[in-house]
């Protein structure tokens, strides 16, 4: 049997998980609310209902994405020339022919969206305690409506990139998410600097 | 929406130089309403109570405004929700509980209100109020009246002729006929549903200036509402238009 490396830790995944599914509930319950779904909001038995599923899910979000800050955050802020050429060659993915530069554990997409998620998420998630609980705060109301749903449209475009680059576009990587573990050959292709520094290259 | 509704739509055309501060549109209100007395206090004014409520769904207003030769000059104005053809609240809703009846009445259905007041920070007249159950209520223009062909409970009762329903384009016509330059709310936000004949200027009678929807309001239900749906699509479909024109990645090939 293949050797196998640990690229993601058992808590990591669960939480993970954790953030998608609160994620994607939100955004769901989030055009209900935006575009009046009222077959969305049947299946929570009225919006009234969906609003306080809404609300409390966005506290899982927001606990989620805080413990996800401990896993990523430090990688996420540390970029090298590789990563500059990385962007230059759109990391492989608009053409087979270019030489992508080693990764490491990350790409720079991965950091970046990373980042947006962190940055996004908190706002949305703390636009989201203002609408829930400032309610007789017009300024605080207005302002947060605005953050919450500019951060809403960034969740809507970059949440399917993400889905989209994970899984149909680079097989094999699902299973990060799953088990948490990658073959080491497949490991040394794509991320050699990562490899190299746990010395297993 | 506002073309196909113009021909029938319906306003109250409200004439403060015709009110005498009866507050009969108050108790008419109340009682086809239902809604209960209100405890209220003295606050110097005999305006009474002294704002909208979830129990007032209009008041009139005794603005104090001393002139030459009145020094105790009072103008009455009848305040309500405007029913505004562009409506800030209809437009913030998140779950439809405010909507838009054929007469053009802005009414509230109580049953889908989720309560998170935002309809009263987008609208421009601070007329939406929650009662105890957090449920918003407010004027309705008699929805369930005026769509069984009767008018409001207040203009039904109105003494004076202070206040008026019918057709729109008819209230305004009749009013600027009978002499009134200014037309509060004729243009303001689409055409507003309660209209006001002023003898002079709106804000003697402490009518709101250039109302207008909150610009962040209006900037998210033109740009970022359909920027989530154009975007989330878009998405999709480059996503499939990469997988079919360039295709995943692979491995073996990145040696080259």
């Amino acid at each position: 049997m293949a050797e196998m490396v640990r690229k993601e830790s058992g808590g990591a995944i669960l939480n993970h998980w954790m953030l998608a599914i609160s994620c994607i509930l939100l955004i769901v319950t989030g055009f209900a609310f935006l575009f009046h779904l009222d077959g969305v909001g049947a299946v929570f038995g009225g919006y009234e209902t969906m609003k306080t599923v809404h609300n409390w899910v966005g506290v899982v979000f927001g606990v989620s994405l805080v413990f996800t800050m401990f896993q990523y955050l430090g990688d996420s802020l540390k970029y090298d020339a590789d990563d500059a050429q990385w962007f230059k060659v759109a990391g492989g993915y608009l053409s087979h022919k270019v030489k992508v530069p080693p990764m490491g554990k990350h790409n720079p997409g991965q950091k970046l969206y990373y980042l947006g998620i962190v940055i996004f998420g908190i706002a949305i998630a703390l636009s989201g305690l203002g609408i829930w609980l400032m309610k007789d705060n017009a300024t605080i109301m207005l302002l947060s409506h605005l953050v919450h749903n500019v951060s809403f449209v960034f969740f809507c475009i970059m949440v399917p990139v993400h889905i989209y680059l994970s899984t149909l576009a680079n097989p094999g990587t699902l299973q990060i998410m799953t088990t948490g573990m990658v073959p080491l050959e497949l490991a040394k292709k794509r991320y050699p600097k990562w490899m190299k520094a746990i010395g297993k290259m | 929406m506002a073309n196909e509704n113009s021909k029938n739509r319906k306003a109250i055309l409200v004439t403060p130089e015709l009110c005498i501060g009866c507050r009969a549109c108050q108790v008419a209100c109340k009682s086809w309403n239902q809604l209960p007395g209100i405890k209220t206090k003295n606050n110097g004014s005999y305006q009474n109570p002294p704002d909208l409520a979830s129990a007032a769904y209009n008041i009139i207003r005794y603005n104090e405004v001393p002139s030459q030769d009145n020094p105790v000059r009072w103008l009455f104005v009848s305040r309500r929700c405007m029913h505004c053809d562009d409506a800030g609240c209809m437009k913030i809703c998140p779950s439809g509980a405010l909507y838009k009846t054929d007469e053009g009445a802005v009414a509230f259905d109580r049953d889908k209100c989720i309560g998170c007041k935002l309809c009263v920070t987008a609208c421009p007249f601070d007329v939406p109020r929650y009662d105890a159950d957090g449920k918003v209520t407010k004027c309705h223009l008699c929805f369930d009246r005026i769509g069984a062909g009767m008018s409001p409970a207040c203009v039904k009762t109105c003494p004076t002729g202070a206040l008026k329903y019918g057709d729109r384009e008819e209230l305004i016509s009749t009013a600027r006929k009978d002499g009134f330059a200014t037309l509060y709310g004729e243009q303001d936000l689409g055409g507003l549903g309660s209209v006001y004949a002023f003898k002079e200027e709106p804000k003697l009678y402490g009518m709101v200036e250039n109302p207008a929807i909150p610009s962040s309001v209006n900037f998210w239900h033109t740009y970022l509402k359909p920027l989530s749906v154009i975007g989330l699509g878009g998405v999709v479909a480059a996503a499939a238009i990469h997988y079919l024109a360039i295709g995943p990645h692979k491995d073996n090939e990145e040696e080259v």
